[in-house]
């Protein structure tokens, strides 16, 4: 359960652990000086998710829609999902994500807010939306989505997601995501799950979202 | 660097042919492994400096193709350039934070510094006292050249900029930041005067009318603002073209402005160059040279446009009345 809907703090929950001796301290140090070095140790337990270019098309005033899928749109339908956090694990329902992509040929759409939208998270800080995987942009390497996370309190986050399955990585994004020479790190390249039968495949991918405090 | 006359590897070519409007002043063979990734034209039009694919700023003098001389920045790959206002300085920065400062033509260094992340956009103030410089996905940076140090950063709600310009009367620096807005600082503070907030899409060119009072901004939104300094307003804007601007540059007289584009769908994709009429908004005239994508441009003293490109080794320039 996160942090933000437990009804007792951090603190709280660990001086009842050791009253009820579910913690035990063998130490010469005070306890309440172990407790404030274990929070402080918990709560830094999470990540920060590694920042990545903003790119050259980012459209202000996108719609709030969790669909960027319309119907018939060609492509294969993409289904993405998460939740955002802050580097102390707390769950942030007041987070605002942005998403802009391509369609499935590559193409930003300029004039208009097709494959753009802006997504409240909910009260869990989770957020999804359907699209399609992205084409390959002619410009870069790997297909990928771009994303703005933003929460009061926070480091605003500038990010992209890339799909293990691209065919750039031939099945081995351990060992081919330096191929994209904007991809400084791994973890952005999320692994895809296919579902559905062989004439209504689709595909599922989980991006968890860690901002930094301000 | 300057090179003796006989080592210069310089394959002059005089007015070949003209065609669509444009008249092919120059080609200029560089080094069969140094293909120019694009160039900086000085103010009068009496240089031009190449970004060149080998890690080289190659200066050749205009017209006569002479390369005069040769900077590096190192092992680091040229990410911009630019001159100052009266052609006597010519600033470089490196995809890796190097930023170096030349006094021309004698070749000086006169700045050597460190940024920390590459930098893709400079500009020098009127006075040559002040360098604005952007960095990727950081907040862009006003240096005090006298004393070698940061005034302030520019900082945007995320991002960085992509483009800086100072007003010719040295009052204002305007940037183009990354989260689409423009902002308007006072030159020698930093301290933010006014916020072009109406853009939906990002600017990567922006260039200040020659009286310093209007603001010209183009874009992703494949057309030219025209925004008033004082207020952030969008006053007018030229006619949308196909194309997303990816370069503004001002006649000396204010009249004209030179306006390169790219092909979002592929950057390399040949698309036409157009000199705007900055009174009327209309077309004055247009390089549409079959297959050629231009990678820089600017203006001679007399008016006339000059664009470059690259083919193969070979820098080829063009003027456009």
């Amino acid at each position: 359960m996160a942090l933000s809907h437990h009804p007792l703090t951090r603190r709280e929950i660990l001086e009842n652990c050791l009253a009820l001796g579910s913690v035990a301290i063998v130490s010469s140090t005070p306890a309440a000086a172990l407790i404030a070095a274990f929070e402080e140790h918990e709560l830094q337990h999470r990540r920060p998710t590694p920042p990545n270019d903003l790119g050259p098309f980012y459209k202000k005033r996108a719609p709030e829609t969790a669909v960027l899928r319309a119907a018939g749109d060609p492509g294969m339908p993409l289904a993405v999902s998460g939740q955002v956090f802050n580097t102390r694990a707390d769950t942030l329902t007041n987070a605002v994500v942005e998403v802009w992509q391509t369609d499935h040929l590559g193409h930003y759409d300029l004039d208009g807010y097709r494959y753009r939208a802006k997504l409240p998270v909910d009260n869990n800080g989770s957020y999804k939306f359907d699209s399609v995987i992205p084409g390959h942009y002619p410009d870069r390497v790997c297909q990928h989505v771009h994303y703005l996370v933003a929460a009061p309190g926070h480091k605003p986050l500038v990010t992209q997601l890339y799909f293990a399955t691209d065919p750039v990585f031939e099945g081995d994004p351990d060992r081919n995501f330096g191929r994209d020479p904007l991809i400084h790190s791994r973890e952005l390249v999320r692994p895809v799950i296919l579902t559905g039968d062989p004439q209504a495949i689709e595909a599922a991918v989980r991006f968890e979202l860690v901002l930094e405090l301000l | 660097m300057r090179l003796p006359t006989p080592l210069l590897a310089v394959l002059l070519t005089q007015s070949l042919f003209a065609a669509g409007g444009a008249k092919l002043e120059r080609t200029i063979t560089v080094s069969s492994d140094a293909i120019v990734e694009f160039t900086a034209i000085s103010p009068k039009g009496d240089f031009i400096a190449g970004a060149c694919q080998d890690g080289q700023v190659r200066l050749w003098a205009f017209p006569s193709g002479e390369l005069r001389q040769v900077f590096t920045l190192q092992d680091q790959r040229i990410s911009s350039a630019v001159f100052s206002a009266d052609g006597t300085l010519l600033a470089v920065g490196g995809n890796r934070g190097a930023v170096k400062i030349w006094s021309l033509p004698s070749g000086q260094l006169k700045h050597d510094l460190k940024v920390g992340a590459s930098v893709i956009a400079l500009t020098l103030s009127p006075d040559k006292t002040l360098l604005a410089l952007a960095k990727q996905d950081q907040p862009a940076q006003l240096w005090d050249l006298d004393v070698g140090r940061i005034i302030t950063e520019l900082p945007a709600k995320f991002s960085g900029s992509s483009s800086l310009a100072f007003s010719p009367d040295g009052q204002w620096l305007a940037s183009a930041d990354g989260d689409t807005e423009i902002r308007i600082y006072e030159s020698h503070t930093g301290a933010l005067r006014a916020t072009a907030s109406d853009l939906l899409l990002e600017t990567f060119a922006v260039i200040f009318s020659s009286d310093s009072k209007l603001l010209y901004a183009g874009g992703a939104d494949r057309t030219i603002s025209a925004i008033d300094v004082t207020s952030g307003k969008v006053m007018s804007a030229f006619p949308k073209q196909s194309y997303v601007v990816g370069e503004l540059h001002r006649s000396s007289d204010g009249k004209s402005l030179l306006a390169l584009y790219f092909d979002e769908r592929s950057f390399k994709n040949p698309v036409p160059a157009l000199v705007w009429d900055t009174a009327t908004h209309s077309v004055r005239s247009t390089f549409d040279e079959s297959g050629i994508t231009p990678n820089g441009g600017g203006f001679l003293k007399d008016g006339r446009a000059l664009i470059t490109n690259s083919a193969g080794p070979r820098l080829q320039v063009w003027s456009l009345r």
